[in-house]
C-alpha cells in the first residue's frame, strides 16, 4: 500500500472545521462528508460567484479572466453550464469511447516497449494532453503545444508567468474557430448564446482557462496512482481482467484515495453559522473522502468498494463537468494495462505535498519512475 | 430474466427484461431517461434516483444508511425513494415499477 496518510483526521473527530491561514485570510475548512454536501447544495449560503477565488489561494495573478461556468451561481450557472454540458458528455458515446481506447492503448505501447518510465511526465502529462484534444475536438497534434507547458498550466514552478501563455494561446484558439468555424469548443462557445446573447470574449476566455485548468493536474495525479496502486498490489491487474466491471469501481476509488483537488472554496455572502458575511470557507473533499463512516478502513486502496459515496469529483450542481471524460480515460486505463497483462515495478518515487495552514498532505507524485513488462 | 418497468419524467413507460446485477445497469443499457449512473453503480453520484411503487417497496427494502445520506439531500426525497444501483435484480423483482425522480 502507497502511505498517503489523512492528515485531517484528528481535526475531523473533534471539531466541525479547521481553521487554516491563506495569505492572512482565516478560512474554516468544512471536515466532514454530510456537512460538506449541504453546504454544496446551498448556494444561496456558500456562493461560488466570487471571482478568482473559487480556490482557497486567490487565482489573480495566474489569470486574467473569470472562470465559467464555476465561478457563477444558479440560476445563470445552470445557463452557463448548459453551453458546454454537451461537449462534456460525448464520452458517454460509443464513438468518444472507441478513441480514447485507441489513445491508451497506444500510450501503453509505447511504455512497454521503452520498458522503464518516468510516469508523470513520459505517461500521464501526454495521455492527458491528447485525450483533452478529444474531448475539445481538436487535431492531436494540438497537444504538442500544451505537453510543453508542463504539469500545471498556472504554475509549473515558473512564478505564475504561464497563465498568460494559456490565455494568448486560447485568444487564438477563438479567433482560427471564428475565421473557420466547426464543432470543437472553441467554435461552440464562439456560436453560443447566453440569456439570448452571445458570450463575451472575457466569459469566452473564462470557460476555455477553466477546461485547461480543471483537468489537468488532477487527471495526471490520478493516471499516475493507477500506476503506483497496481505496482504495490500484484492483484489488482489480473483481477480486472479476470472481471473487467472491477475497473469501474477501481476507478471510484482511485478517485477517493487520490482526491487530486485538496479542497475548494466559497464565499458567504451574509453571515452563517461557521463564516461572517464576506469570509470564505473551505470544503475540504480530501478529508471527507477519508470519513470512516462511510469509508471503513480509509486509508487503504480497496477496488470493488461498493459503497463508495466519494466527493472527488465534487457535489451538487458545480460537479465536475470533466467527469464522464476522466471516468473513461482512467476505466480504460484499467482495462488496458490489465488486459495487456503487465507487471509495474516501482524504481524511484517522490511523493509531492501541499501545504494548508498548519496541514501537510501528501498528494500525488512529483516523480514516479517505473519499470513496466509483459508477463509472458 | 425479470421485467422491470421504468416510468420516465415524461410519463414515458419501459418495460424491459434483463440480466444486469441491478436495476441501475438495467436501465442505462435501455438507455432509460434519467438514469446517468455515472459512478457505475458504487452509490456515489446519486444520478440513478428512482421511487419505487409502493406495492414493491417490501420486497425492495429501505434505502442503507450511506444511501440515505444521499437520498435525503434530494429535492424529490421521500419514503419510496431508493438509488437503483443499490437494488440487485433479483427473481423476486419480476414485476417491479420504479417512477424515475425528477431532477
Amino acid at each position: 500500500m502507497i502511505s498517503t496518510p489523512d492528515p485531517f483526521r484528528e481535526a475531523r473527530e473533534t471539531s466541525l472545521t479547521l481553521p487554516v491561514d491563506v495569505n492572512g485570510e482565516t478560512i474554516p475548512l468544512l471536515l466532514r462528508m454530510q456537512d460538506i454536501r449541504k453546504a454544496c447544495k446551498n448556494t444561496g449560503d456558500f456562493s461560488s460567484a466570487n471571482p478568482f477565488h473559487i480556490t482557497l489561494e486567490p487565482e489573480t495573478r495566474v489569470r486574467s479572466y473569470r472562470q465559467f461556468p464555476i465561478e457563477s451561481d444558479p440560476p445563470e450557472h445552470t445557463d452557463y453550464r448548459a453551453i458546454v454540458e454537451p461537449l462534456f458528455r460525448r464520452p458517454e458515446q460509443p464513438a468518444y469511447a472507441a478513441r480514447i481506447e485507441e489513445l491508451v492503448r497506444r500510450a501503453v505501447t509505447a511504455a512497454l516497449e521503452a520498458g522503464e518510465l518516468e510516469v508523470v511526465r513520459d505517461f500521464a502529462l501526454p495521455l492527458q494532453s491528447r485525450a483533452l484534444t478529444l474531448l475539445l475536438g481538436l487535431p492531436e497534434s494540438e497537444a504538442e503545444t500544451w505537453i510543453s507547458w508542463g504539469v500545471h498550466v498556472f504554475h509549473d514552478g515558473d512564478g505564475g508567468q504561464k497563465g498568460k501563455v494559456l490565455e494568448a494561446y486560447t485568444a487564438a484558439q477563438f479567433e482560427r474557430a471564428a475565421r473557420e468555424p466547426g464543432e470543437d469548443f472553441f467554435s461552440v462557445l464562439n456560436q453560443a448564446r447566453f440569456q439570448g446573447r452571445p458570450l463575451s470574449f472575457e466569459e469566452k476566455q473564462g470557460f476555455a482557462n477553466l477546461a485547461f485548468a480543471g483537468g489537468r493536474d488532477t487527471v495526471i495525479g490520478t493516471v499516475t496512482r493507477i500506476f503506483a496502486e497496481a505496482a504495490n498490489d500484484p492483484k489488482l491487474l489480473p483481477g480486472i481482467r479476470a472481471t473487467p466491471d472491477l475497473a469501474d469501481s477501481a476507478v471510484e476509488e482511485i478517485v477517493r484515495i487520490t482526491t487530486p483537488l485538496t479542497a475548494i472554496s466559497r464565499t458567504c455572502p451574509h453571515d452563517t453559522a461557521v463564516q461572517k458575511a464576506g469570509g470564505r470557507i473551505g470544503l475540504c473533499w480530501a478529508s471527507a473522502n477519508r470519513e470512516e463512516r462511510f469509508f471503513p478502513e480509509p486509508d487503504r486502496f480497496q477496488a470493488d468498494r461498493n459503497p463508495n459515496p466519494h466527493v472527488g469529483f465534487g457535489f451538487g450542481p458545480h460537479n465536475c463537468l470533466g467527469a464522464p471524460h476522466a471516468r473513461l480515460l482512467l476505466r480504460t486505463l484499467f482495462r488496458i494495462l490489465a488486459e495487456q497483462d503487465v507487471t509495474l515495478r516501482i524504481q524511484t518515487q517522490e511523493l509531492q505535498f501541499e501545504q494548508l495552514g498548519t496541514v501537510t498532505r501528501p498528494n500525488g507524485f512529483q516523480r514516479l519512475r517505473i519499470k513496466i513488462t509483459k508477463q509472458l | 430474466m425479470p421485467n422491470i418497468t421504468y416510468i420516465t419524467p415524461d410519463e414515458e413507460t419501459v418495460t424491459i427484461q434483463s440480466d444486469e446485477p441491478n436495476l441501475m445497469k438495467a436501465a442505462k443499457l435501455e438507455c432509460v431517461e434519467g438514469i446517468d449512473g455515472n459512478c457505475g453503480g458504487v452509490c456515489s453520484c446519486a444520478t440513478c434516483h428512482v421511487h419505487v411503487h409502493p406495492d414493491w417497496m417490501e420486497k425492495v427494502g429501505p434505502p442503507g444508511d450511506i444511501e440515505l445520506t444521499l437520498l435525503e439531500l434530494e429535492d424529490d426525497f421521500d419514503e419510496t425513494s431508493r438509488l437503483c444501483c443499490q437494488i440487485p435484480l433479483t427473481p423476486e423483482l419480476d414485476g417491479i415499477v420504479v417512477r424515475v425522480a425528477d431532477r
